[in-house]
C-alpha cells in the first residue's frame, strides 16, 4: 500500500523532455534548433555557446542527423514562393520565411554546421540589405573598421597584429554587416578563419572600409568607387545564384558606398602601428 | 540588328560606371563609357538606330565609327553569353 500511496503522489516536476534545444542570435537573426539527437545541439553549444540567446524570435528549425560527404561541396539556395532550400552534400535544409518554421538535416559535426549557418546567414543578410564579407573586421573608438581582402591578402596577420596591439577583432575571415536606420552596423560574428576565436555577440557602427595590401611602410590612400566596387563584389560571401541576389548585391553594394568612406590600407607585418591610420 | 540582354542579368550605375553581374556565373563585368551607353539602350528596349544616334551626339564621332562601335560590342556580349538569343 506505500508504493499505491507514493503513485498517487502529484508530481512536483514537469517530466523530463526529450528534446533537446539552443536558441541562437546571429546577426540579429533568431535561430532557435530542436531535436531529439543531443548530438547536434551539442555541437552547436560547443560551437556558437558565445551566441546563444533563448527564446529571439526568428527561424525555428527541427534538427535531425544525417550521415553525408561535404560532396558536392558548394552549397545551393533555391527559393520558391516563401520557401528556402539549401542543400549541399551533408545537409538539407527546408525553411519557410514567411512562418520561419522548417527543418534541417544535417551531419553532427561543426564543418557542416557551419557551413549551413554561413549560407543562410549571408542569405539573409543580403536580403536584408547587408552583406556577408570576406574580411578582417576590428573596433577603433567604438566603431567598427573591415578590410577587405581574398585569400592571402593578409587578414589574419592584420587581426593578429591589431589585437597584438590591443585593439578587439571582429573577426579575422567573414564579418556581418546589416543596414539599420540608415546606416550601417557591423555585428559580432562566430565566423573565424586563422585565429579561430569565438566571436562574441554585439554590433557597432561601420567607420570605414579598406581594401587591404601588404607592403614595407604602412599608408593609407583614396580609393575609388570603381575598384571598391569591385573588391566589394568579389569578398560578398553569396550562395545564392539567382538573379535577384545578384540584383541585391549590386543595390546594396551602391548604397554602402555612398554611406561609407572606402581606402587602401597599405600595412607593415612588423606592429600594429597601422591602427593610427585607421579612419 | 535585334539584340536582347538576358534578362537574369543585374546591372546598375555606380560612382559613374556601369556594372554587371551575373549571379549564375558568379561573374561580373565593368564597361566603359561607349559600352555603358549601348548597354543600357539595349536594356530599355532601343533600337540600333537609336543607340547609334546617341553614340554620335554623346561622343561627338562620326556615323561609321558609331555603328562600328555598336557592332563590336554586340559581338563582345555574345562571346561573353550576355545576350539572350532572338
Amino acid at each position: 500500500m506505500a508504493g499505491w500511496t507514493a503513485l498517487r503522489r502529484p508530481l512536483k516536476k514537469a517530466p523530463a523532455s526529450f528534446l533537446s534545444r539552443i536558441g541562437l542570435e546571429i546577426a540579429g537573426f533568431g535561430l532557435n534548433f530542436e531535436s531529439d539527437q543531443s548530438g547536434i545541439i551539442s555541437v552547436l553549444r560547443r560551437r556558437y555557446g558565445k551566441f546563444r540567446a533563448a527564446g529571439k524570435p526568428g527561424f525555428s528549425l527541427e534538427v535531425s542527423g544525417a550521415p553525408g560527404s561535404q560532396s558536392p561541396f558548394k552549397p545551393a539556395i533555391v527559393l520558391t514562393g516563401s520557401r528556402l532550400e539549401i542543400g549541399r552534400g551533408d545537409f538539407n535544409s527546408s525553411l519557410d520565411l514567411d512562418t520561419g518554421s522548417g527543418s534541417l538535416r544535417a551531419a553532427a559535426n561543426e564543418q557542416c554546421l557551419d557551413a549551413f549557418l554561413r549560407s543562410l546567414i549571408s542569405f539573409l543578410l543580403l536580403r536584408s540589405g547587408g552583406f556577408m564579407l570576406h574580411s578582417a573586421g576590428l573596433v577603433k573608438n567604438g566603431k567598427a573598421y573591415l578590410f577587405l581582402g581574398k585569400s592571402g591578402a593578409g587578414k589574419s596577420t592584420l587581426s593578429k597584429l591589431a589585437a597584438a596591439a590591443g585593439a578587439e577583432v571582429i573577426s579575422d575571415e567573414i564579418n556581418l554587416l546589416r543596414f539599420e536606420k540608415g546606416r550601417f552596423r557591423a555585428y559580432g560574428s562566430p565566423f573565424w578563419g586563422e585565429m579561430r576565436a569565438d566571436g562574441r555577440p554585439g554590433s557597432w557602427p561601420l567607420g570605414g572600409i579598406h581594401l587591404l595590401g601588404k607592403a614595407r611602410e604602412n599608408s593609407l590612400s583614396a580609393c575609388p568607387g570603381g575598384e571598391a566596387l569591385k573588391l566589394l563584389l568579389r569578398c560578398l560571401v553569396n550562395f545564392d545564384k539567382s538573379p535577384r541576389a545578384a540584383e541585391l548585391a549590386l543595390k546594396n553594394s551602391a548604397r554602402l558606398l555612398a554611406a561609407v568612406k572606402f581606402g587602401r590600407l597599405k600595412f607593415s607585418k612588423a606592429d600594429g602601428s597601422f591602427m593610427g591610420l585607421v579612419k | 540588328m535585334n539584340v536582347k540582354i538576358k534578362k537574369e542579368l543585374a546591372f546598375r550605375r555606380i560612382a559613374g560606371e556601369v556594372f554587371i553581374v551575373d549571379a549564375a556565373k558568379a561573374e561580373m563585368h565593368e564597361l566603359n563609357s561607349t559600352a555603358a551607353l549601348i548597354w543600357e539602350g539595349l536594356a530599355a528596349g532601343e533600337t540600333e538606330k537609336v543607340i547609334v544616334s546617341a553614340l554620335i551626339s554623346e561622343f561627338e564621332i562620326e556615323e561609321k565609327t558609331a555603328r562600328a562601335d555598336f557592332a563590336d560590342f554586340v559581338e563582345e556580349l555574345e562571346k561573353a553569353g550576355l545576350l539572350a538569343s532572338v
